[in-house]
């Protein structure tokens, strides 16, 4: 079945305005290749999605040789805000960016209802 | 991303311009090769010697310099043999001699002086020796091929360690290098 490339962009545009406190959002395959993204202007698409892919894989060798494990996310805090990295089914990877002002718990039950969609529309 | 050196042999004899003639030149001096190789690994190892990188490498154990310059001596007569005629025997072997140097640690960086050191020596014997040009052409040629069988076994092996340590797959750490590369 063909994925729907607009109806995954829809989903992550939909995601991003709606969500509190979200800046940004990508879904990308594990080989760090971009399928949609609403990304702030300044980064650099390719990149981010090879950088997704790269850490969650890593994320989950680190926490399978520290018996963690299977890995629910890969939770990345700085003073700016946060990047969230969660598996989409073994096809994608999905890259949430929110501010600081983020609630925690909110933001991850945001994301799990993004996922379901996205890997309904991933098929 | 694992090389398969069958492969390697024959896309660098392409690239490089490795031909049928060259094959004949070399295997046509078999002979001379052999004669000349004791006197090249003594040239090239009192050349690596000077190093004092190379020379704690070469002299870590008991006889890997001895070891090392029979090792030698094959090496450069298997250049004009060609052992099955530069097929898939010599692509192995030339694959395991890659890997046995990055093993013990000699890098690109010994490599390519230690190369340009086989090519200098055997121009000036060649010469010497009123040897034809075709011979030196066809030497040349099949030194790159070998240099290139070492240097890819240093890339190759890094490579592969990087995936299994990380997960990744091959096509994202090219990505990532061409990314990283960019940014650089």
């Amino acid at each position: 079945m063909a994925i729907n490339v607009e109806k995954i962009a829809g989903i992550l545009q939909n995601f991003v305005n709606s969500a509190s406190d979200v800046q940004g959002a990508a879904l990308v395959t594990p080989d760090g290749l971009p399928l949609a993204s609403t990304l702030p202007s300044a980064m650099d698409e390719e990149r981010v999605s090879a950088m997704s892919a790269a850490m969650l894989s890593l994320g989950e060798r680190i926490g399978s040789e520290l018996a963690r494990g299977t890995i629910e996310r890969l939770f990345v805090e700085g003073q700016q805000g946060y990047g969230v990295l969660t598996s989409c089914g073994e096809d994608a990877v999905f890259l949430v960016l929110a501010s600081q002002r983020a609630k925690q718990g909110v933001l991850m039950l945001e994301i799990k209802r993004a996922i379901s969609e996205l890997k309904l529309a991933l098929g | 991303m694992a090389l398969d050196p069958h492969e390697f042999m024959s896309l660098m004899s392409r690239r490089i311009g490795f031909t049928e003639h060259n094959k004949s030149v070399l295997q046509s001096s078999e002979k001379w090769g052999l004669e000349i190789a004791p006197d090249m690994a003594t040239v090239f190892y009192d050349f690596l010697g000077r190093d004092e990188e190379m020379n704690a490498i070469l002299n870590e154990s008991d006889g890997r310099i001895h070891r090392l310059r029979e090792t030698f001596v094959e090496w450069f007569h298997e250049m004009f043999t060609g052992m099955d005629n530069w097929g898939n025997d010599y692509a192995d072997r030339r694959w395991r001699i890659g890997l046995i140097h990055v093993r013990v640690g000699i890098g690109p960086q010994h490599v390519v002086p230690a190369m340009a050191i086989v090519n200098q020596e055997a121009s000036r014997r060649l010469r010497d020796a009123g040897q034809p040009d075709d011979l030196k052409e066809a030497l040349e040629r099949i030194c790159m091929i070998d240099l290139a069988f070492i240097e890819q076994a240093y890339v190759e092996v890094a490579a592969e360690a990087v995936l299994k340590e990380t997960g990744w797959s091959a096509g994202l750490f090219r990505r990532l290098i061409t990314s990283g590369a960019a940014a650089m």
